[in-house]
């Protein structure tokens, strides 16, 4: 099957890999079990993803033994980059060349723009068309308005054609940070972790569709958490 | 009913004699060479970790030690100071101290880093990444761990087999060839 074909019409049930045994179809979202949570969008992110032998994954959050062997043992190479952390670590360290650079040295405060495209100068440095799966978590409520454009362009020359890209929004702002580790197929732990930034805008539907515009095709989940998984297919 | 701590109840039965205990001949868990004791700190330079003596069988780089260049050989290499260019030790181990700054393509028979890594990690058997960890580069190794908290930035490649009795298979990553100072960077 041509994977970088491959759709599925709406509200149709993912094919299975056993004929005649149909996987159920989306189960509630969000539907939390301690700190895990039913994640809709992880299952038809790996069914986008799955036909591809020994396929490219991008986790854009810390990596995890659990969610390194989940896609170990299924054959997929991973990448990981904790985008969040090196973007704070990138901040942090603007603020002590501002502040320990000499007066009148021409070192000015960068604008938004130009912090996010320096900021990309050595995050997600990667060969274009190289991965088949980027998982972003909840990273872009987390970037500021200029950088969030910046990192999705930068993803998009990443993923190969076909692959796809799976996001999550909070609907309003999080209660606490959380980093996030894949149980299995369908279930997402939810690991508390210390803030590392700030949740910084709630997205509306139209300014997402705008902000993946590069992106051939989308799909969202809602949850009971008012969490939106959105994946996003180039 | 209340008796001296040392005072035995006498017995009947003959004394039968307790063998000593038999250490069973269990194959030792792998684990990193023991980290040597840290030496003395200059005042500028913060005070390294303290650690426990390593076995004498180890190679030692310690705190305050800079080697820039090529190590190779056949001894276990724990590292506490910094270390720059290529290290190659592919029967041995190479263990990273929580002191240990490297800069360098590493290929060994085992892998471990609780200190700060940045280049390519190749392992025979397997690697391990503690807490206090720093890596970023590329690994290609047929048994990762990982602890929480481990700062990991790069390229993860390992390969299982499809029988699970059968050792993964270790994958040559020979096409990558990233510079260790290219962190990130993928060429393949």
């Amino acid at each position: 099957m041509n994977w970088m074909a491959k759709t599925r019409p709406a509200g149709a049930v993912p094919a299975s890999a056993a004929p005649g045994k149909p996987t159920p179809g989306p189960v509630a979202s969000g539907a939390a079990n301690g700190n895990s949570r039913v994640s809709n969008g992880l299952k038809e992110f790996l069914w986008l993803i799955g036909d591809v032998p020994r396929g490219r994954v991008l986790d854009l959050g810390p990596i995890y033994q659990s969610t390194l062997n989940f896609f170990v043992e299924k054959g997929y190479r991973v990448s990981s980059e904790d985008i969040l952390r090196a973007w704070k670590d990138f901040l942090t360290a603007e603020e002590e060349r501002l502040r320990t650079a000499p007066v009148g040295d021409g070192w000015d405060k960068l604008s938004p723009s130009a912090l996010a495209a320096k900021f990309l100068e050595n995050a997600l440095q990667y060969q274009a068309e190289s991965f088949h799966g980027v998982l972003a978590w909840d990273l872009f409520d987390y970037f500021d308005p200029e950088a969030a454009p910046r990192i999705v362009e930068r993803l998009s020359s990443l993923v190969h054609p076909g692959g796809a890209v799976l996001a999550l929004f909070h609907s309003r702002p999080a209660e606490r940070f959380h980093r996030y580790r894949i149980i299995d197929k369908q279930n997402v732990e939810l690991v508390p972790a210390s803030t590392i930034a700030v949740h910084a805008r709630v997205f509306q539907n139209r300014e997402l569709l705008d902000l993946f515009s590069s992106f051939r095709s989308s799909k969202s989940f809602v949850g009971r958490d008012q969490v939106r998984e959105a994946l996003f297919v180039k | 009913m209340w008796r001296k701590p040392n005072e035995v109840k006498p017995s009947s039965q003959p004394e039968i004699p307790v063998p000593a205990a038999v250490k069973s001949e269990e194959p030792k868990p792998w684990a990193p060479a023991a980290p040597p004791q840290a030496a003395p700190a200059a005042k500028s330079v913060p005070e390294p970790r303290a650690v426990a003596p390593a076995p004498s069988n180890v190679s030692r780089i310690s705190a305050g030690l800079k080697i820039q260049g090529e190590i190779s050989g056949t001894a276990d290499l724990y590292i506490d100071g910094d270390v720059q260019g290529k290290i190659r030790v592919s029967s041995a181990s190479v263990t990273v101290g929580p002191n240990g700054r490297v800069q360098a393509e590493i290929d060994a028979r085992q892998i471990s880093v609780e200190g700060s890594v940045q280049g390519n990690l190749k392992a025979s058997e397997r690697s391990h990444f503690g807490a206090s960890s720093k890596f970023a580069g590329s690994v290609s190794s047929p048994r990762i761990g990982i602890d929480d908290g481990a700062n990991l930035r790069g390229k993860i490649e390992t390969v299982r087999s499809a029988s699970p009795e059968k050792p993964a298979k270790f994958e040559a990553s020979e096409s990558d060839n990233l510079h260790p100072a290219a962190v990130g960077a993928d060429s393949e």
